[in-house]
């Protein structure tokens, strides 16, 4: 008797199950598709879309380095090759070689974090294909510059003066030890 | 037909003296050569295109959307794609087997066009058996699918080639049983004949007929598909166990022709079930000219096939694949039984009332509105209970 | 009189294979559909990562953690820095711990609905599977504008995490989780209570508790042979023992107990459960500091430690030993999949081709996780 009482009860499931899937699957015909049609039917740049702690390709604002080689350092990879003479005299910092290697970089962001002008951070670009591994070296000095040196007060040139505050906005969100932040009672 | 050859004749562009025979041996294999290209065919590419803007949508995705309006022409450019493609052979293989097999299954896939019952004038040949026409015929896929499993000499396109034997055998007997209660209430074999038996309101289709009839409809759709190896029987190609079953050594064009055949199947599987079911192209008798019935019918009938075709894709959508043994046991223990009881009744049905029962008819139909009614509250709720849409993403 | 001529069948399952999440690969001996047995052959994905820890330093290995199982990270993230942190005592901050519990939860949701939602596609169902996807989008997209990644995360610092929560993030991650718990109705109704998938899972693989036990199978795995461990409950790390939640464990509703369907619906009712801890955390988050004061030059004292989170695929252990270095002197990760490896030859015996499938995605085997 149980027997064909399962028979029927598996006939009675298996029809009440696909008719409740085919309800789910029919209310999908009318509700939008969720696929972003990047890169070219998208209403704008998907770049643009990104939040500002996106871990794209790196950059790096030379105006406002400091030649700390903080960023050398933390790399776990050493993707990052920085040499910056100290003048014994002047003691002014020269850099004469800041190469990033975006092949070989793993995009952790170990390397934005110490730096103590946000010079280096990661953009919301994303889109590195090239024809070969030498273009994906960057190679950001062209010839040898002097190293930014921090002022006492706020920045007064006007040239260096957006470049930092941009530098100094990357560099906010990051989490400070054991410092508090305006975001962090939200 | 014998009117054309004769004009051909005297038309003498075949000689004077041409022999009749070779000459209607030549317009029979025109003709159908254009049918195939012209209809069969493009027919099958766009059932792939459709195939996958109704999956996407189910699954919350777009679909291809780029070549030609709304990706129409997708089919095209995979069809170009295909045949661009290196035609390759396993070394290992049996070469002859291998590249034969994907015409026998294009074979199966045309052979039944020729008893399309499109309109009431509109068929190839009436074959008064055109029903078991039809499905011995599109048995003969298992030939075709069988050779590639064995002749690639790959062991998942084996176990691919086997299933899909064991699948077709035995799923045409639940098919072919399931024709029968039709055929004790026509009393005919032919489709045009089956047809006629029924009439264009929904009461007078033999799927409102009576409720073995209703259950015979159901068990042929499924076996159906079974045989169609769609999914939730789609067992010889199931790509997360098999990778792709029979096909997985087919490239190129050979490999384009088992999918051809598949999607093309899907009408097949339609047509059947609109002719002996559905009231096939039958349509209320609103003008007296012949060419105008005609095209009303022909629309009418592929309405009916293609919305059973949408369903089929909707199934697609929706049901996880069964295991062999399942497979086999939905099969012989839930489908044969059944489909003999069911048999059973509707002779007993049809000894009681020889000219069939108006008001059940109507009961039936009635109840088929009570269903799709459910279901749409169904549909309605599902759509309630997440309503509230999300998106992160401007750019969605 | 000819006798007919029958062998076993000798079957390469992988590594290329569509369903072997990854670069898995199983020597299946077959008899027609049925196996003989399935041996699992590991190490097509190995990339010694624990190697590279004792060249890298203590800092710079966290992103490398992310590698060990990229499908959540956060909780290898979390291993690390709990193991440096307990090696030099080092006190995390509340709300940094709110925040990695919140970060660790989503991507408990998120791993978990690739793998209810791969289930569902080995099975042979396409669509769950992008129904899946799909939130897993969302939480992506969060984690994206927590922490700047979608994969690997590096969220996790030694003393606490490296970001705090973005203005209007915790408003967004409670729409989530509004949206989410609907939602997962309708999932269930499209493929978990579907009478051919049940059929598919039910009685398939079936693990004792005492065989869960002595295979040491980790998560939900063994939760689902009805042994109720979780290391958030029995052994609290973080600040897990504020929260209120339950610890689903298999029933054998469907079947015997601890077959597939109970594998699957322990993730599925634990995906309600991490949503519930989402929930409070989100709401009863402190405020403070996140990350505590950590020298960048990082030398924990010589010693070892080992420490144990419940991540999406259950018990990992983070095992550091430290020489007084910067650099570690050997670290040690032992994880759920790998052990789950080695149970599948015992369940494949007799079973259809089709459930070595059904087994592989049930135990949620994650390839990078068991070669490391």
């Amino acid at each position: 008797m149980t027997a064909i009482g399962s028979y029927f009860r598996n006939i009675k499931d298996a029809v009440t199950t696909i008719f409740e899937g085919m309800a789910v699957t029919a209310s999908h015909f009318v509700r939008r598709p969720y696929t972003v049609q990047y890169p070219d039917r998208t209403p704008m740049r998907v770049q643009d879309t990104l939040p500002i702690r996106y871990r794209g390709i790196l950059e790096v604002d030379l105006e406002i380095c400091t030649g700390c080689l903080a960023c050398e350092r933390a790399c776990p990879i050493d993707c990052i090759v920085m040499v910056a003479e100290k003048d014994p005299a002047t003691r002014a910092i020269t850099i004469s070689q800041f190469d990033i290697d975006i092949a070989k970089c793993m995009f952790c962001g170990l390397c934005s974090e110490p730096c103590p002008t946000g010079s280096i951070h990661h953009t919301t670009e994303f889109e590195g294909a090239d024809f070969s591994l030498e273009s994906l070296i960057k190679r950001f000095v062209k010839e040898p510059i002097p190293a930014y040196k921090a002022k006492k007060g706020p920045e007064t040139d006007p040239r260096i003066a957006p470049i930092l505050d941009r530098g100094m906005h990357f560099l906010d969100e990051w989490a400070q030890p054991g410092g508090e932040k305006s975001g962090s009672t939200t | 037909m014998q009117t054309l050859v004769q004009y051909l004749i005297s038309s003498g562009i075949f000689g004077r003296h041409a022999p009749y025979e070779l000459v209607a041996a030549i317009t029979v294999i025109v003709m159908s050569a254009a049918v195939f290209l012209g209809v069969a065919f493009p027919f099958a590419g766009m059932v792939s295109w459709v195939e996958r803007r109704v999956w996407a949508r189910i699954q919350s995705r777009v679909g291809p959307n780029r070549v030609g309006p709304n990706g129409f022409l997708q089919w095209l450019a995979d069809g170009v794609k295909h045949v661009c493609k290196e035609d390759i052979v396993p070394d290992e293989a049996d070469p002859t087997l291998f590249k034969l097999a994907p015409y026998l299954v294009v074979l199966a896939f045309v052979l039944p066009w020729a008893v399309m019952p499109f309109s009431s004038s509109l068929i190839l040949a009436d074959l008064n058996v055109g029903i078991l026409y039809m499905t011995a015929v599109t048995a003969l896929t298992v030939v075709g699918v069988l050779m590639a499993g064995w002749s690639s000499n790959d062991k998942w396109s084996l176990i691919g080639g086997i299933r899909s034997a064991a699948q077709i055998v035995s799923y045409e007997i639940p098919a072919g049983l399931s024709i029968f209660p039709v055929v004790l209430m026509t009393g005919t074999l032919s489709m045009q004949g089956i047809i006629r038996a029924q009439g264009w309101a929904p009461q007078h289709w033999f799927l409102f007929a009576n409720p073995f009839t209703m259950i015979a409809a159901i068990i042929l759709f499924i076996s159906a598909l079974a045989e169609g190896n769609r999914t939730p029987f789609d067992l010889p190609e199931a790509e997360s166990e098999l990778v792709a079953g029979f096909a997985t050594e087919y490239s190129g064009m050979r490999y384009l022709f088992f999918f051809m055949a598949e999607w093309g199947n899907l009408f097949i599987i339609g047509a059947i079930i609109t002719t002996l079911f559905l009231g096939g192209w039958q349509f209320p008798h609103v003008t007296r000219n012949v060419v105008v019935m005609n095209v009303l019918q022909l629309i009418t009938f592929n309405v009916k096939v293609l919305f059973l075709v949408f369903v089929s894709m909707w199934i697609r959508g929706t049901l996880p694949r069964v295991r062999i043994d399942q497979l086999m046991s939905l099969c012989w223990k839930y489908f044969v039984p059944i489909s003999f009881l069911d048999m059973v009744g509707t002779a007993i049905w049809v000894a009681i009332w020889p000219n069939g029962n108006e008001w059940s008819g109507y009961v039936m139909f009635a109840a088929g509105i009570v269903v799709g009614v459910i279901f749409v509250q169904r549909v309605i709720y599902y759509l309630r209970r997440s309503r509230m849409e999300l998106y992160f993403r401007p750019t969605i | 009189m000819n006798t007919l001529h029958t062998e076993e069948m000798t079957l390469n399952m992988g590594p290329q294979h569509p369903s072997t999440h990854g670069v898995l690969r199983f020597v299946v001996r077959a008899d027609g559909e049925i196996m003989r047995e399935a041996v699992p052959d590991v190490g097509y994905l190995h990339r010694s990562i624990e190697k590279i820890a004792e060249k890298v330093g203590y800092h710079g290995f966290m992103p490398y953690t992310d590698r060990v199982d990229y499908v959540c990270a956060m909780f290898t993230n979390q291993g690390w820095a709990s193991a440096c942190e307990k090696l030099a005592g080092i006190e995390v901050p509340k709300r940094g711990e709110y925040c990695r519990v919140i970060a660790a939860e989503f991507n408990r949701l998120a791993s978990h609905l690739l793998s209810v939602g791969t289930m569902a596609m080995d099975i042979g169902a396409m669509t769950p599977f992008t129904h899946a996807l799909r939130e897993r989008e969302m939480i992506n997209d969060l984690i994206e504008e927590l922490c700047g990644a979608r994969l690997t995360f590096n969220y996790m610092r030694i003393g606490g995490v490296a970001f705090d929560l973005p203005p209007g993030w915790r408003e967004k991650a409670l729409a989530y989780l509004d949206h989410f718990e609907p939602i997962f109705d309708e999932y269930n109704a499209l493929i978990s209570y579907n009478k051919i998938y049940i059929e598919r899972l039910a009685n398939v693989g079936v693990i004792s508790a005492a065989d869960a036990i002595n295979y040491n199978l980790v998560g939900p795995n063994l939760r689902a042979c009805g042994i109720k461990w979780d290391i958030r409950k029995d052994v609290p790390y973080s600040v897990y023992r504020d929260f209120d939640f339950d610890v689903p464990v298999g029933e054998g509703r469907w079947g015997k107990l601890g077959d597939a369907m109970d594998r699957y619906m322990v993730r599925i009712r634990e995906l309600a459960e991490s949503a519930r801890i989402l929930r409070q955390a989100l709401t009863r988050i402190p405020s403070g500091p996140v990350l505590a004061k950590v020298p960048r030059n990082f030398k924990p004292p010589a010693g070892e430690c080992q420490v144990r989170i419940e991540s999406a695929r259950g018990d990992m252990g983070w095992y550091v030993v430290s020489d007084g270095t910067a650099y570690p002197w050997r670290v040690h990760v032992r994880t759920g999949s790998f052990a789950a490896m080695g149970i599948m030859q015992k369940l494949s015996r007799g079973l259809m081709i089709a459930d070595l499938v059904t087994i592989i995605a049930s135990l949620d085997v994650i390839a990078p996780e068991i070669d490391r």
